[in-house]
């Protein structure tokens, strides 16, 4: 379980710009095995957000906790699948997906075999010896996938995994985390400013508010486990997506000079 | 009608890449008739170069200075290649080294090493430390600096990466930030290298009074064209061999950046 107290995080001032408060008072918990999406307004914070509970950077105030434990700095329960992929460009693919177990110090044939496992579960039989550059962005972030997944976390961290790959191998790469989330019972966290992905991945959807970032709502999605094929055929989803809209534009409208009077 | 083939095969004969391995062959031969039929005494046929060569080996003066040269150069740029690739390294890394030591480096870019020659000679004289600290200063900068700004162009997100995955300090530099920086280094071990060939001829005639470049001021002293030419197709050899051995460790130490 991930709790989120009372955290303020702050960005200091830099090249003039004024010091700026990303998120302010953000509480949130995530249970065990929950699959939650964190949606807002570019620019609330989200990814901060989940950078904290990676450990990555730490609360200015308030605390973040998992199962008890407060986070002082990134550990093996948490892995993180980034954005932009942030593979090593010298390493192959087997490499790359055996990284965080070779930072553990594991002998190489082993963490390999364990790379190849996860090669065969991502669909990358045949370009174990590739360079990152020598696959499409689609497969990249199966390579990214794969490396969180190699270290067998109980959480997982994804910052808008799929927001630069194209539109028809995002829909497979959802399938395909959908199906895991099934399967191996993870706890995930999922940071996207796609209110369809959001929808259609997660459990329960949170909803931040423009800088300084809150949760404003916390939205359960209220599907049966597996999912329905058509999720544009559930009254539930289109539901919920349509009043995500409106508040994300509310919002939008809200902090926007042009819409003024 | 004829003609035209005849004009297409040579537009395609002066498109031919090969002909960079016909320059050497063709500056030789320039070089020996130049040499038979002008009367200028300081300019001797090639042949006549190959064969001072060849009289030296023999007689054992040119191996010796060789060998003499070669481990000045071999002590001087090992000594800045491991000294300058930590370096750059660790100023590349933590901006408070590199606040503290850019000046000296600064310094160092900007004047000519031979400033240092008197200072080295006023310390050791005329010995070999002094070649060999002379060869060292002129390869260790251009490494460290290049080490330096390969370590500044890796992307962030890949420490930000390994630091997600748990790596220690010790592992960000060593998985990441060196292998990052590994074909930035290598340009600038490659430049290293040249620095250091350069340096070791100057410090032959200027300096230790032994190896190639104190042979070439010998011969030079006696006129001797043949065996200065001669000398000067050595050197020019053991450069491009050096240069080229350090070459071909970096292609192989950096195949990952070479297209698919």
């Amino acid at each position: 379980m991930i709790t989120v107290r009372h955290v303020d995080k702050a960005f200091p001032a830099r090249n003039g710009n004024a010091a700026t408060l990303a998120l302010h008072g953000v509480n949130l918990t995530i249970d065990t095995d929950e699959f939650v999406s964190v949606v807002g307004p570019s620019g609330c914070g989200k990814t901060t957000l989940l950078r904290m509970i990676a450990g990555l950077v730490l609360p200015d105030a308030g605390a973040i906790a998992i199962d008890g434990r407060p986070v002082t700095g990134p550990g093996p329960d948490r892995a993180v699948v980034f954005q932009q992929f942030s593979l090593l460009p010298w390493a192959t693919v087997a490499d790359n997906i055996a990284f965080g177990l070779e930072l553990r110090g594991m002998p190489r044939d082993e963490r390999l075999a364990i790379a190849d496992d996860q090669i065969h579960a991502m669909g990358l039989r045949g370009f174990e010896r590739h360079y990152p550059r020598q696959l499409s962005g689609g497969m990249q972030q199966r390579v990214g996938l794969a490396r969180a997944l190699a270290v067998n976390p109980a959480i997982l961290l994804m910052d808008e995994p799929f927001a630069s790959v194209d539109a028809q191998t995002r829909r497979t790469l959802q399938e395909d985390l959908r199906t895991l989330a099934e399967r191996t019972r993870k706890t995930i966290v999922f940071v996207t400013h796609d209110i369809d992905e959001a929808v259609r991945l997660a459990d329960r959807v949170v909803l931040l508010s423009p800088r300084p970032g809150q949760v404003v709502e916390s939205l359960p999605v209220g599907l049966s486990r597996p999912r329905p094929e058509d999720l544009d055929q559930e009254p539930a989803a289109i539901q919920l997506k349509a009043y995500l809209w409106r508040q994300l534009r509310g919002m939008q409208q809200a902090t926007s000079p042009k819409s003024r009077p | 009608m004829s003609r035209r083939p005849r004009f297409a095969s040579l537009g395609r004969l002066l498109q031919d890449r090969r002909a960079g391995w016909l320059s050497l062959p063709a500056g030789i031969v320039a070089w020996e008739i130049a040499g038979r039929v002008s009367q200028f005494a300081f300019l001797p046929p090639f042949s006549a170069a190959v064969s001072a060569v060849w009289r030296m080996t023999w007689s054992g003066e040119l191996p010796q200075s060789v060998a003499a040269s070669l481990t000045a150069l071999v002590v001087g740029y090992a000594s800045a290649v491991c000294v300058g690739i930590p370096l750059g390294i660790v100023m590349g890394r933590y901006r408070r080294v590199d606040a503290f030591l850019d000046v000296y480096v600064t310094i160092l870019i900007a004047t000519p090493k031979l400033l240092f020659v008197p200072i080295l000679f006023s310390l050791f004289g005329t010995s070999r430390l002094t070649q060999v600290i002379f060869i060292y200063l002129s390869a260790v900068v251009v490494i460290t600096v290049n080490a330096r700004s390969g370590v500044r162009g890796v992307d962030a997100a890949s420490v930000e990466m390994a630091r997600a995955f748990g790596a220690t300090e010790r592992q960000v530099l060593t998985r990441i930030l060196l292998p990052g920086a590994l074909p930035m280094i290598m340009a600038g071990v490659r430049m290293g290298m040249a620095r250091a060939v350069r340096a070791m001829i100057m410090g032959d005639m200027l300096i230790a009074l032994v190896g190639m470049g104190a042979l070439l001021r010998k011969y030079g002293g006696r006129f001797d064209a043949a065996s200065v030419f001669g000398l000067l197709l050595v050197i020019v050899g053991v450069a491009l061999a050096c240069t080229s051995t350090i070459r071909s460790v970096e292609r192989r130490m950096t195949r990952w950046t070479e297209e698919s």
